[in-house]
């Protein structure tokens, strides 16, 4: 209970720090929103407009810098996140409640998938180490995370999509699908997330093999696996109920810790798939001086790290014992 | 050569009536845009049996998803709206000067050009079935006055009011401004009354379901990817559009949507395709079509206020030191046709240029006669330059390459800064630079060479090294060129108005406050698989990029299946 207790002052401390460093960082950049959107917009807006913009945006207002603070820290408890700049004037949280659906579902099942994945992976390789699947899979899984992401993601488009004509290289939907509770949304939403998902898995995959696999290997060495093998267990329980679930200790931590940068969206997937993520939208507010929105994604990726750090520590208290006791 | 615009004989109106109106319209236009072909009355034949229906998809990186906002006052999403939704009083094409009656049928200046008068269309009714009246372009303008946030052609610093008047709206100018009839007639989209007098707070005001009078209307099955756009079966040019759905995907960068493109997925495109003859023609060479039309400048801005570019003969120079057949060649793939000194865009503005005084100077890339003038300009030895440049634009990146190389050959050490958006911004307005690569009026279009050079010349936008400026960023004052640039604005007169852009051409010419380098163009390809009635070289009846507004109504009110 104690442990509890210190872990949540700890985590209130750092997240204080964190609404902190996230109101000054973004208002050290040169310049203002109102100039960013006259040069994104270039070709489509009068350059007159800048004291239009300056005006509906509420830039320029000359207030005390303290005041602005102390008014963030009172709409963030309120949980009033005001207006976007970059898709003026609609509210931040209704930008990012679109964007977000899309994010979790793809980046965060992927996340899960290549994580379950890889531990197994990992664990049977450690089993039957030195044969055939260690030989290849774990080597090739690392081959592949060490490529540039965009590389893998574009050679996939161009083969799968564009040559091969199999999958949608893509969005999120059809282009002229509407979102709706059918078979056939849900369809197309699976057909279009095969490819960004598949280059996800290919390029992390590896990371949990590998670590997993190392992990194994020193849990198989222990006694009580040994005691376990000659009491005549069959291999599979031994495997995964005395090895693997000892082993898979460090990863969980790992993954609760991925599970946390889910939210920041793989920026590179959502760019080169055009997928409409809660990633590109954080690139959107940083090129365009977008400070509310900024704000609240940083916000949001904070919390859900926060949280994600705390669960592992949680977690790790409730499946290991000795830390337990330690504390 | 004349070209005839494809608008509709309206079904019911008195023959007379058109012909009036085109003769007025004849009068006007000569005066105002001089030198331009003028507009014909908007009654001439359509193509007949042309078939009705269709689903039209564009293709254009619009690089976010779309909001759900369709507001004509939020420069964020009005592309979307203005032109296919909400209409303007009068449509203007850049590429040839030509004007179209929209909402307006007609217009008159008087009082010393002080006083603007539209005479509105009758007839016309809002997609939920209410009249359209004068009252409704009065109240547009005057809820732009209200709430200063939506004044985003910064019209208000002009006018003086709007008021309707039976079945015309007049406008009170502040002072005389001519030019301004550009965004006032063409760059606004007209709102209801009906519907905008009930919003609390039309700045922030998300308008989702948007009652316009234009050929199109927004289906409600809009999803965040994708806009869909429905056949107005009211709009008042009978018989169009001959489409019945627009689709228009959202991209968030340029290569999905390029692959879009080139996978006949879509119709018309608006994308900077590099190496488009393999990327894009060679896909289906006998339906899909490019043409990219010039309508602007980017420009090497030199710091005029920094020694040593302070000296006009260090700039002449500078402009002497520019190879730019190389940098559209090398630069732009050769899309981008090379600009010249005066900064009048050609061929739109052949008839605005003065090629006696631009022969004598003959701006061509010459190393010698470079070298001659910096020694003129008093630089001894070799000279060290730096340029800023927004990194993203990868050709811009390329052309400022070619000029890096040009300018070693006359012993100018030519140092590029690739910054980012807001950095470059900042730097810019403020002055803090030597030499700055941009576009000449931030790539607006527009139908005269007045709006550069107004942008590149004109004092009163400027700032003192340190303040942001908004344009003029090369800090050119000249109490002179100011008072040209005044002239201009005070007169519809086209001789007046060409003997002044000739002064203003010989600014360029001498001073070289800015090097034109290439001039930019609009992205435009389209395929004739399904559909005709494309624009095209021979047939410039819009500037033909999607994201162009309010041109993209005009096509689309004219292309149909084949």
């Amino acid at each position: 209970m104690a442990f509890i207790i210190r872990r949540l002052e700890f985590f209130l401390i750092t997240l204080w720090a964190a609404l902190t460093i996230n109101f000054f960082l973004p208002r050290l950049m040169p310049g203002n929103p109102a100039e960013a959107m006259i040069s994104n917009f270039h070709g489509r807006l009068n350059p007159q407009a800048l004291h239009a913009l300056e005006v509906a945006f509420g830039v320029n207002n000359n207030e005390n810098i303290f005041a602005q603070y102390g008014e963030y820290l009172r709409n963030i408890a309120t949980g009033n996140l005001g207006n976007s700049l970059t898709f003026f004037p609609v509210p931040v949280m209704q930008v990012i409640g679109e964007a977000l659906p899309w994010t979790l579902g793809l980046i965060g099942l992927t996340t899960v998938l290549s994580f379950i994945l890889g531990t197994l992976i990992g664990m049977i390789a450690a089993w039957r180490r030195g044969g055939a699947a260690d030989s290849v899979l774990p080597v090739v899984f690392i081959v592949t995370s060490a490529f540039p992401y965009f590389w893998i993601g574009i050679i996939c488009i161009y083969v799968f999509s564009l040559q091969l004509g199999w999958l949608p290289g893509n969005l999120a939907y059809n282009v002229d699908g509407s979102i709706a509770l059918s078979w056939d949304f849900l369809g197309q939403v699976l057909k279009h997330g095969i490819l960004p998902a598949m280059t996800i898995l290919v390029t992390s995959i590896g990371g949990w093999i590998l670590t997993m696999r190392n992990t194994m290997i020193t849990t198989l060495s222990e006694d009580y696996v040994r005691m376990a093998k000659a009491k005549g267990l069959g291999s599979l329980r031994v495997m995964v109920l005395y090895a693997g679930r000892n082993a898979i200790l460090p990863n969980i931590t790992g993954f609760a810790m991925s599970l946390g940068f889910v939210l920041s969206g793989a920026l590179l997937t959502e760019i080169v798939f055009s997928y409409p993520g809660l990633g590109y939208i954080l690139y959107q507010a940083v090129t365009n001086e977008d400070y509310p929105l900024m704000q609240a994604i940083f916000l949001i990726i904070t919390v859900a790290v926060l949280c994600a750090v705390l669960l592992a520590d949680v977690a790790n208290a409730l499946l290991d014992p000795r830390t337990r006791e330690r504390s | 050569m004349s070209l005839h615009t494809r608008v509709r004989r309206e079904a019911g109106k008195p023959f007379w009536v058109g012909m009036l109106t085109g003769a007025c319209i004849l009068a006007l236009a000569g005066s105002v845009f001089g030198g331009a072909v003028p507009a014909r009355a908007s009654h001439s034949s359509a193509p007949t049996n042309v078939k009705m229906g269709g689903t039209l998809t564009i293709d254009n990186e619009s690089g976010a998803l779309w909001t759900g906002n369709y507001s004509p006052f939020n420069p964020a999403v009005n592309a979307e709206s203005i032109g296919i939704v909400y209409e303007p009083l009068i449509y203007i094409n850049v590429l040839l000067s030509k004007q179209t009656p929209m909402l307006a049928t007609g217009y008159t200046w008087s009082n010393g050009n002080k006083t603007l008068t539209f005479t509105i269309r009758k007839g016309v009714k809002w997609t939920d079935g209410k009249s359209f009246t004068p009252a409704d372009v009065a109240f547009t303008f005057n809820l732009v006055h209200k709430f200063p946030g939506l004044d985003i052609n910064a019209v208000w610093t002009v006018l003086k009011s709007v008021k309707a008047q039976g079945n015309t709206v007049v406008f009170a100018f502040k002072q005389q401004a001519v030019p301004y009839f550009f965004f006032i007639a063409n760059a606004i989209g007209i709102a209801s009354q009906h519907i905008w007098s009930k919003v609390k707070n039309p700045v922030t005001y998300l308008d989702k379901q948007p009652v316009g009078t234009g050929p199109f209307t927004v289906s409600p099955s809009s999803s965040p990817q994708t806009i869909t756009y429905l056949r107005n079966p009211h709009y008042w040019q009978k018989g169009k559009p001959y489409l019945s759905k627009v689709l228009y995907p959202a991209f968030t960068a340029n290569p999905p949507a390029n692959n879009f493109l080139e996978g006949g997925l879509a119709d018309w495109g608006g994308q900077f395709i590099p190496n488009i003859k393999t990327a894009y023609i060679n896909r289906d060479p006998t339906y899909n079509h490019y043409w990219f039309p010039p309508f602007g400048n980017v420009d090497i801005f030199i710091n005029t206020t920094v020694k040593p570019l302070n000296n006009k003969y260090v700039r002449q120079a500078l402009a002497y030191a520019v190879d730019r057949n190389r940098v559209s060649t090398i630069g732009e793939y050769g899309y981008e046709p090379p600009a010249n000194q005066t900064d009048v865009v050609r061929p739109n503005f052949n008839s605005w240029y003065d090629a006696s005084l631009a022969n004598k100077y003959n701006y061509t890339f010459n190393p010698s006669k470079a070298k001659t003038l910096l020694k003129k300009g008093g630089v001894k030895g070799s000279l060290s330059l730096s340029v800023i440049n927004i990194g993203g634009n990868t050709d811009w990146v390329s052309a400022l390459g070619v000029v890096q190389a040009d300018f070693a050959q006359i012993g100018v050490k030519l140092h590029i800064d690739n910054l980012s958006q807001t950095d470059f911004n900042n730097r810019l307005f403020n002055g803090h630079f030597q030499l700055g690569y941009n576009a000449s009026n931030n790539s607006l279009a527009t139908p005269s060479p007045y709006y550069d050079l107004r942008a590149v010349l004109f004092s009163g936008n400027s700032a003192p090294i340190g303040q942001a400026a908004s344009s003029d960023f090369s800090r050119w004052r000249d109490s002179a060129t100011d008072k040209l640039l005044n002239q201009f604005s005070a007169t519809t007169s086209a001789a007046t108005q060409h003997s002044i852009v000739n002064k203003l051409e010989g600014i360029m010419l001498e001073q070289v406050p800015v090097i034109p380098v290439t001039e930019e163009v609009s992205w435009y390809q389209y395929s004739t698989k399904k559909f005709a009635g494309w624009p095209t070289q021979q047939n410039p009846y819009v500037n033909p990029a999607p994201y162009a507004f309010p041109d993209w109504e005009i096509l689309l009110s004219t292309v149909h299946l084949k």
